[in-house]
């Protein structure tokens, strides 16, 4: 399995507007199967990574690369058809659909019939969205969302929108998820929840995650390899023990020691 | 599957093809069947005048039109400020061929039926023409770009020799088995014809909404940023949704010409365009409902309307003018009133009445 997974590399990604550099001459790699923690203080530049990644932004200079494919100029609907899923941060769901459509969404790509089938709803058109729907309940089960199924999103609260959130970028089956400050604005219990979910889509559901996290303590407890960043340059790397020893991570977080 | 499918109480599904299902229960299938049956049934029972069976005609039209206008505003949420001229390019197919090949040309007059596809086609071809500007462009500026088209398709008409001008195209009488269709069974039989395409429509559309293609128009009305990041191409979809619209808009301006055996520019006007998102609006946005309701409430009060100024034009013929301008008044004011207490249209009140009705013996 491991050996078929992409890594995503990330070299020299320089992002600019206008004058601001919000990203400069970062350089890192996702390996395939680990969870990746990216870390920085507020406006390090996580997002602006994350939007290069998923194709909303274009890196300035500097190339992306997914295995062999190359993300650098590909729009968002081409990066995730590569494999590449992304959770947002502020929730982006559909919220006028109910939870199920939502999710049948993510599906769009794996929905195979033509336009004439749609409008009879026979046959291949009925197949398809039925061999769908089974996939689509199997994540459905997984993330926990049962009693939501048939809720339209905008009803539902936050914690449940970001799990829903988190349900619609599994159900693209990607091999690369890209999670945006899940656990933003939860309780404690919520946040156990999340955590225990991550894990669990690394470790049963053998995808990579990228995890942009401002909670240190899940970060550290989780992630396999961390990458600091701060105002737009890579600062630091490593394992989580390495990276909290190192001193100008602490700096960048507690100020000059 | 439970043992009665009839009661909706007990019924479970055991697998998702089951749950696709439009109707529940055979009750409910039933009930949809019988109400089709009366449709078709009841111009035999009633001796009904022509001067209300045009105007039950226009309805059906214009709720073939607001069918193709609720899923670009409505569900794809991209403003239409153009639709009449969409209809218009419908009927103008039509008129262009009698123009060209003769009014009562074999074509027109015996492949009616690929004549109206033709129709839609057409529309389709224009409407995904004039959505191409949403690839760029968003919410009001696009509405603007629409109304252009508008705006280009009547200087159009009006100014071209080929198109008379604006002045009415004549279209002859269609064949039905052999026999010209009389002038007496005119409305009638377009009646049937109409009905036909509205409940082929209706089903269409219904079933477009429940697979990717109806999601996607959803989705990029909600959140066009996360269509994109589930493999959606936003600016495709919003093409398509023109393209569809414009070919629900064309086959109804092919009725609307078969049905008033010509194509004369004063129907498909900017204050068209207007009165098609108003009965859009009262129907309920994006809902498939509301694009029957939409039509028939509008039209039906223009209809009350008129009678009440030729009433009251009895008793004060020194107010006539007042009582014409009742009309426009009356739109507005119910334009006004919708937006402001039921902005879900009356699509909205079916749906509480069906609640209610599912309910009923067992209030709890």
């Amino acid at each position: 399995m491991l050996s078929t997974m992409n890594t995503l590399l990330v070299s020299d990604v320089t992002l600019t507007f206008g004058g601001l550099h919000a990203l400069s001459g970062i350089s890192l790699a996702i390996k395939p199967g680990l969870i990746t923690s990216i870390i920085g203080p507020n406006g390090a530049g996580k997002t602006s990574l994350l939007n290069c990644i998923s194709g909303f932004y274009h890196p300035t200079q500097g190339t992306i690369l997914f295995g062999e494919r190359s993300l650098t100029h590909a729009p968002p609907h081409r990066v995730s058809s590569m494999g590449i899923a992304r959770a947002f941060q502020n929730i982006e769901l559909f919220g006028g659909l109910t939870v199920l459509d939502n999710l049948m969404l993510a599906r769009h790509r794996n929905l195979r019939y033509g336009f004439l089938h749609a409008l009879i709803y026979q046959g291949k058109a009925s197949r398809s969205e039925a061999e769908n729907r089974a996939f689509v309940e199997d994540i459905i089960d997984f993330m926990e969302l049962e009693p939501h199924r048939k809720q339209t999103v905008g009803s539902l609260s936050y914690g449940v929108q970001k799990r829903v959130e988190v349900a619609r970028a599994l159900t693209m089956a990607p091999e690369l998820l890209l999670l945006d400050e899940p656990m933003a604005g939860m309780n404690i219990e919520e946040k156990e929840d999340m955590v225990r979910f991550v894990i669990d889509i690394q470790k049963e559901r053998h995808i990579t995650v990228v995890l942009v996290e401002h909670d240190l303590g899940v970060v550290m407890d989780i992630s396999d390899e961390i990458y600091v960043l701060d105002f737009g340059e890579l600062i630091g790397s490593g394992r989580p023990d390495e990276v909290a020893r190192d001193p100008k991570v602490v700096e960048a977080y507690i100020g000059e020691s | 599957m439970s043992a009665n499918r009839w009661l909706a109480t007990g019924n479970f599904f055991s697998s998702y093809r089951e749950e696709q299902r439009i109707f529940a229960t055979h009750f409910d299938r039933a009930v949809f069947a019988v109400f089709i049956l009366a449709l078709l049934v009841w111009p035999m029972c009633f001796e009904v005048s022509n001067k209300y069976m045009l105007v039950i005609d226009n309805i059906m039209i214009a709720m073939v039109a607001i069918i193709g206008l609720n899923l670009v505003t409505g569900f794809a949420g991209l403003i239409s400020i153009g639709h009449a001229a969409f209809v218009g390019v419908g009927a103008y197919t039509l008129a262009f061929i009698a123009r060209q090949m003769g009014d009562s040309h074999i074509l027109i007059t015996h492949f009616w039926p690929g004549m109206l596809l033709l129709c839609g086609l057409v529309g389709a071809l224009f409407g995904g023409f004039v959505g191409l500007p949403a690839l760029r462009l968003k919410h009001l500026y696009l509405a603007i770009a629409t109304l252009s088209f508008q705006m280009i398709f009547q200087w159009t008409i009006n100014f071209l020799p080929i198109f008379n001008q604006g002045q009415t195209i004549s279209i002859g009488r269609v064949q039905w088995f052999g026999g010209e269709v009389a002038r007496s069974d005119h409305y009638l039989f377009w009646y049937y014809v109409i009905l036909i395409v509205v409940i082929m429509c209706g089903l269409a559309v219904r079933n477009l909404l429940r697979t990717r293609y109806g999601r996607s128009l959803v989705a990029v009305r909600d959140n066009d940023r996360a269509a994109d990041a589930m493999g959606i191409h936003p600016g495709m979809t919003k093409v398509f949704a023109f393209a569809l619209a414009g070919f629900f808009a064309g086959v109804a301006g092919g009725l609307h010409a078969y049905l008033y055996r010509g194509a004369g520019i004063e129907s498909f006007t900017l204050h068209q365009s207007i009165s098609y998102l108003a009965m859009a609006i009262v129907g309920g946005l994006g809902t498939l409902t509301g694009s029957f309701w939409g039509p028939a409430a509008i039209r039906l009060l223009d209809l009350q309307v008129e009678n009440l100024v030729e009433w009251s034009a009895r008793f004060m013929p020194a107010n006539m003018n007042l009582a014409t301008a009742l009309k426009p008044l009356t739109f507005g004011l119910v334009i006004v009133l919708f937006l402001m207490f039921e902005p879900r249209g009356i699509a909205n009140w079916w749906r509480i009445g069906r609640t209610y009705v599912k309910l009923w013996p067992f209030r709890y």
